[in-house]
């Protein structure tokens, strides 16, 4: 028997059984995951996973045009690789052009390949070491095997060339390049995430995140269940252990992670490859990648019926989270590690009574008061007292244009400023608007971002309770933690409305030119964007027209938009405070402070109390419909109100 | 400290949120019961007269207590009419509790602080008010080591017969966190109970509490100016006194520091 | 020495001469000039104020700091309180002080002007008894409205025995058969002791009294949420300012024989106070508070000044936010809000915020090396320097203090 027959003979022997391996493997995967809860399967999102992984997941893996041209060569380049590396060692297919083309692919994934071993020179921290170092090689192995292997076939190589040893190198290559390239796919190796991933993209949990939509609110529970929240691995839905699986150790989420930033006890990418540990059990001493800040590699353990909190998981690490959903904008595998924080909350709150810090004191106090300060409810409307504001249900008045959303603004003097300003907005602008007064409680965003299901789910039908008894055309707020209840969340239990950031409300006045603004002066101003507008509720535009209906120049923070530095005010995490190295607020306005602007303009209450926390001197902080209140052009006649 | 052979019973009450009036765990009932769990543990038995909580606000309120880690409450259910001092003793009379937890007063109701008296009175025990502390337990010698909370933070100790019943102040530990899960499955077992009605009660008008005048400070004072400058006198120290220098700063802080009686 | 008075003819010319040097600091009292004129010097009066500028206080609240009127010297000594004997009581009125430290409160006062009140309301002719516990350092008991007096001495009422006084009180109540029993409602001991009595003599009391009408009483229910009005009790425990303290008229305060007691035997005993580690005591709660912020450069040495002035620890928010303090020590509107009767506030400049939480404090001292800044403006006293050299100087003096009260508790 010649080298080359025994080679193709072994070859067919041999990839056979790494593809019953994997199928094998597959299996014990998802059984795996089928140890979570019950979830809806969306099987027909498994015919849009090539459509989702080309437009929706490579907009995300372009944010880093290195690493997606390589993507694309490497990952092209395997995927047909492995197809037609089936066609022509299993099923014998001798036609040239198959051959060539295997050739054409298997040089594309090698050129991906050394690109890959380039970057894994000098890794940056947010890549795992450990067996991802290895990853290069094993694509190159795989690549290059194959590629001399089919030299022959398409007869640029005479067949036979090298002999024996040349078979031997070649079948050490395959056998490597198979091994992590088809069994490590799903025993658990680096390409796990292959598997896992483009499973994930079909049927993922909130569909609706695809094809440019969003699906950001939290998802709602069953009170009545007999635990609440996730204690184990196991009382995760199987399609969040899925999700889990998918993760790619890239690190993109750590990068974006202020709480990781500031040196408190998170690290999004730890977080679920413990969860993965959990799902498979074991412990975390081959984790290769940062570790949370202040907790020591190798110290934690888990599996899928042991409880994740102080065994797998710190408490700590899941109270740093501010929810800002950074890592959840920046995951190119569209991981959703905000939701499994939150189901981890809702244990620790609802079942065991561990809610951090102040925690407790403001969930009781939302009981009592329905705000979370305490203050008795019978004042909300105090700070009133002199606007003479349109009241729901007083003086017969049950039908307005727009519902004015108060928020918890009413309760502090600096966010009354703000409220003010935007009710002479509305004035000026002739806009029939009222507002719910004594009846209005708080959203209850701050009770749900700590668990308290409980809590959020009275408020939010109280709430809508009060507001059915009222016909009005839209929600404005300037809260845009009420925008979000309102408009994602308040859905779960029969609340419908069109809400609007008082942003985006005053962008459509202002361009129907129903308001007036002054361009004239000139402001060293830059804009941060509050996570629950831009990165929630994708509203990054409707600030910037207004500030530059004012004319001014915005001076861009480096971290805008979708990459934008949470200040740190969300998610409870003022509330639960646990302490890092540093405060979320200081570095962004270390941000705000590099543009060398001298105001920072925020279009959040919360955002402009934990600015406003920061050590003068500093920037000044304003809302932007302070800014627009100072260039408001008012009509001669009969504007003023 | 969890002696099992120890019994210990945590009464409580409905309490009432001072602001809004809303049905809340009442406070002191709240360290009663956070108390017991540190002397007693799951051994803890507590007990609430009252009617059966009809409204939602109510039942939660009740049940908050079962959410501090608690697997079943009873309930003695007693008209709002009824005097549940001594309905409550008579309840307790052969129960032979060591120890028997309340607040020092309740947040609704006639809120007089007399149920542990009357207890203490009716049962024959001793009685210690106004506890932030129990240190220990010693059975043997039927005696329990109490630390008392005085104004501005003092303590003193005390030691105190088993029997007793101990009222809990707000200076002792705040009640642990109530997780909504073990609240709404924990079990109210509800007991009938004699029916003594408050008679007297029944006769008195009770109305919202009106503020209370602020005593202004009478000058006994001779002459129109004298009255007038009281009258026009800030309250606050006035005064703002700035000074310079090390030495003489230390000095005025010092003297300050010895008329106030701080040292 | 006698109150003649005498002639000093130089500051007498002094006085009559305008233009002598000395005449300012001499002139005693309105000066006239020739034409028989009131002559005021308007530009003597006022002081300069924390912030460099003039102040003129016209209320008197700075008690005539400018060395004002000189009237106070002649002021008419102490005007004599008519004397209001009864023979013959027709009633009595049993009052139970609080006596803390020996000494009548105004909580006390109280209850004994509520207490005359009753005992003279429509000529009753009642004597008001009142009872002390322990030590009576106390000599205004006279002028507070105590007609008899009866005092029970002895090493035993030094300690806590609520139950060996409510026995007392049983035979108190036993021998004078009083028409009222009034006694505080307070934690200094009226609370605890009246309930015990009520139970003892199967009296039910009406707690929490804040108002006496004809034959009503409204008294706080419900923690403070409610007034109940009932009928007039035998049995009282009266709150603070229920009536005004007596200021008219003097009483006998004659002594009241004791009938023998019997000693109780008591379940409780008394193991004395405490000593609290002040940073022990809730920050809420503290009566003394030392509040480091950001000037603060050494904090070791703040540590040591709070513990050697036995003081409670606080810190700014800038101060927590920096690590060099728990959380727990924040005082503010996000942090604690004090009640401390003496505040002082080392290197914090004032945020308001910060101001807000120490609204409530009696006295607030600032301690700081910018003199225009917000807590100095509020302060009571500032001390303008390096906050680690006055605080040393400080500690300094509060040793030397111990140290002599050390000596003189072994002279004694």
């Amino acid at each position: 028997m010649s080298s080359s027959q025994f080679l193709s003979e072994f070859l067919i022997t041999l990839i056979s059984l790494a593809l019953f391996l994997t199928v094998v493997g597959a299996f014990k995967r998802v059984l795996l995951w089928l140890q979570g809860q019950p979830s809806t399967l969306h099987w027909r999102g498994l015919f849009k996973i090539p459509q989702r992984y080309l437009v929706d997941l490579h907009h995300v893996v372009a944010r880093d045009k290195y690493m997606s041209n390589t993507h694309v060569a490497t990952a092209g380049g395997f995927v047909l690789s492995a197809i037609l590396v089936v066609l022509v060692y299993v099923f014998q297919v001798q036609s040239t052009i198959v051959s060539w083309a295997l050739l054409g692919s298997s040089s594309l994934m090698f050129v991906g390949s050394v690109f890959v071993m380039l970057r894994r020179r000098n890794p940056p921290p947010n890549l795992s070491l450990g067996k991802w170092q290895r990853l290069p090689k094993s694509l190159m192995s795989f690549s290059l095997s194959f590629f001399v292997a089919t030299l022959p076939a398409v007869g640029i190589l005479p067949i036979d060339t090298g002999g024996w040893l040349l078979a031997l190198v070649l079948v050490a290559g395959i056998i490597w390049g198979i091994g992590e390239m088809f069994f490590g796919m799903t025993w658990g190796g680096p390409m796990k995430h292959a598997f896992a991933g483009a499973l994930h993209l079909g049927l993922h949990r909130r569909q609706e995140r695809f094809g440019g939509g969003q699906s950001t609110g939290l998802k709602a529970i069953d009170l009545d269940a007999k635990k609440l929240g996730v204690e184990k691995p196991i009382d995760f839905k199987w399609n969040q252990l899925l999700s889990f699986d998918a993760c790619v150790e890239c690190g993109r989420c750590e990068n974006n992670c202020p709480a990781f930033a500031a040196g408190q006890p998170l690290n999004p990418k730890k977080l679920i490859q413990d969860m993965v540990i959990g799902m498979a059990g074991g412990d975390d001493a081959k984790f290769a990648g940062s570790p949370y800040p202040g907790i020591k590699v190798g110290t934690h353990k888990g599996g899928a019926i042991i409880p994740i909190v102080n065994t797998l998981v710190e408490s700590d690490t899941l109270w740093s989270c501010t929810t800002c959903r950074a890592c959840v904008d920046a995951c190119p595998m569209m991981i959703e590690h905000v939701d499994a924080i939150v189901d981890m909350r809702r244990f620790q709150t609802l079942e065991k009574g561990q809610t951090p810090g102040k925690g407790n004191e403001i969930l009781d106090n939302l009981s009592a008061t329905d705000n979370p300060n305490g203050f008795a409810p019978s004042t909300r409307m105090n700070w009133a007292a002199d606007q003479n504001l349109p009241v729901f249900g007083e003086n017969n008045l049950t039908e307005a244009d727009v519902l004015l959303w108060v928020g918890d603004a009413a309760f502090d003097m600096r966010n009354q400023r703000t409220l003010r300003a935007i009710i002479k907005l509305l004035r000026a602008a002739d806009i029939n608007f009222a507002v719910l007064g004594e009846a209005e409680c708080d959203s209850g965003d701050v009770a749900r971002r700590l668990g308290d299901e409980a809590t959020f789910v009275r408020l939010a039908k109280a709430n809508i309770a009060a507001m059915s008894n009222y016909q009005f055309n839209a929600i404005v707020t300037a809260d845009p933690h009420a925008f979000h209840c309102l408009k994602n969340e308040y859905g779960d239990f029969g609340g419908n409305y069109e809400v609007h950031h008082h942003t985006g409300f005053f962008a459509d006045l202002v361009s129907s030119n129903k308001l007036k603004l002054d361009s004239s002066k000139e402001l060293s101003l830059t804009y941060h964007d509050p996570c629950y507008l831009g990165r929630y509720n994708g509203e990054y535009d409707a600030p910037r027209y207004l500030l530059e209906s004012m004319g001014i120049k915005i001076k861009e923070m480096e971290r805008s938009k979708n990459t934008a530095r949470c200040c740190g005010g969300g998610g409870g995490a003022p509330i639960t405070d646990i302490p890092g190295k540093q405060r979320i607020p200081d570095m962004r306005m270390a941000d705000v402070t590099e543009t060398s602007a001298e105001i920072v303009a925020v279009a959040c209450p919360q955002c402009n109390l934990m600015l406003e926390g920061v050590v003068e001197p500093r920037p000044e902080v304003k809302d932007i419909a302070e800014l627009m209140l100072d260039a408001l052009i008012e009509d001669a006649v009969g504007g003023d109100s | 400290m969890s002696d099992n052979k120890l019994s210990v019973i945590s009464l409580v009450s409905i309490g009432q949120h001072p602001s809004s009036g809303r049905a809340r765990r009442a406070e002191q009932d709240g360290r009663a019961v956070e108390l017991g769990l540190k002397l007693a543990g799951d051994n803890l038995s507590v007990l609430h007269a009252g009617e059966q909580p009809e409204h939602v606000s109510k039942q939660t309120a009740l049940r908050s207590y079962l959410g501090m880690g608690l697997s079943e409450l009873t309930l003695l259910e007693m008209s709002s009419d009824a005097d549940a001092a001594l309905v409550i003793a008579e309840h307790l009379t052969d129960h032979n509790n060591d120890i028997i937890l309340t607040g020092v007063r309740s947040e609704s109701g006639e809120s007089s602080g007399m149920l542990p008296y009357l207890l203490a009175e009716k049962l024959g025990l001793a009685m210690v008010t106004s506890v932030a502390d129990i240190l220990s337990v010693d059975k043997t010698n039927n005696r329990a080591e109490v630390l008392q909370a005085l104004p501005r933070g003092q303590r003193r100790k005390l030691t105190v017969e088993l029997p007793f019943i101990a009222s809990v102040d707000m200076a002792a530990t705040v009640g642990r966190q109530s997780a909504f899960g073990p609240a709404k499955r924990g079990d109210i077992t509800a007991l009938e109970s004699a029916n003594i009605d408050d008679v007297q009660a029944q006769s008195w008008q009770v109305s919202t509490a009106k503020k209370r005048p602020k005593r202004l400070k009478i000058v006994k004072a001779k002459t129109a100016a004298d009255r007038f400058k009281a009258a026009t006198a800030k309250a606050s120290g006035g005064g703002g006194k700035v000074v310079h220098g090390v030495e003489e700063s230390a000095q005025a802080i010092f003297d300050l520091l010895v008329e106030e009686r701080m040292i | 020495m006698s109150e003649l008075f005498r002639r000093d003819p130089r500051a007498q010319w002094i006085a009559r001469n305008r233009l002598h040097p000395l005449h300012q600091a001499l002139s005693v009292g309105p000066v006239y000039g020739p034409s028989g004129l009131l002559r005021k010097n308007l530009h003597i009066i006022g002081f300069i104020g924390p912030n460099g500028l003039k102040r003129i206080d016209r209320s008197g609240a700075s008690g005539g700091m400018d060395g004002g009127s000189r009237r106070s010297a002649t002021a008419a000594s102490a005007v004599v309180l008519p004397l209001h004997q009864i023979a013959e009581p027709a009633f009595y009125v049993l009052v139970v002080l609080d006596l803390v430290s020996g000494r009548l409160n105004g909580h006390d006062k109280d209850t004994l002007g509520l207490a005359q009140q009753l005992a003279n309301r429509d000529s009753g002719g009642g004597a008001v008894v009142a009872v002390a516990f322990g030590e009576l350092k106390d000599q205004s008991l006279d002028t507070a409205g105590v007609d008899r007096l009866i005092h029970l001495q002895g090493n035993a009422y030094q300690d806590y025995n609520p139950e060996q006084r409510c026995d007392d009180l049983k035979h108190i109540v036993e021998q004078l058969k009083p028409q009222q029993i009034l006694l505080p409602d307070s934690i200094n001991g009226g609370g605890d002791l009246g309930r015990r009595l009520a139970v003892k003599i199967g009296e039910r009391p009406a707690c929490g009294v804040w108002k006496l009408n004809d034959d009503s009483i409204v008294c706080r229910a419900s923690a403070g949420l409610r007034d109940i009005t009932k009928p007039l009790t035998k049995l009282m425990l009266v709150m603070e300012e229920c009536y005004e303290p007596v200021s008219e008229t003097r009483h006998e305060s004659i002594g009241l024989e004791k009938s023998t007691l019997s000693l109780v035997n008591n379940k409780l005993s008394d193991h004395g106070k405490i000593s609290v580690d002040p940073n022990a005591i809730p920050l809420a709660e503290a009566g003394f508070i030392l509040s480091g912020g950001n000037g603060i450069s050494d904090w070791p040495q703040f540590h040591h000044a709070a513990s050697v002035l036995g003081a409670t620890e606080g810190a700014s928010r800038v101060a927590v936010d920096d690590g060099n303090m728990p959380r727990e020590r924040q005082v503010g509107a996000t942090g604690t809000w004090v009640t401390a009767q003496v505040y002082i506030a080392v290197g914090i400049s004032g945020a308001i915020q910060h101001m807000q939480g120490i609204g409530q404090c009696d006295k607030v001292v600032a301690i700081n090396t910018d003199e225009g800044c917000d807590m100095v403006k509020r302060a009571d006293l500032s001390a303008i320097g390096d906050s680690s050299e006055i605080l040393t100087r400080l500690v300094e003096m509060v040793e030397q203090r111990q140290q002599q009260n050390n000596e003189g508790v072994v002279n004694e």
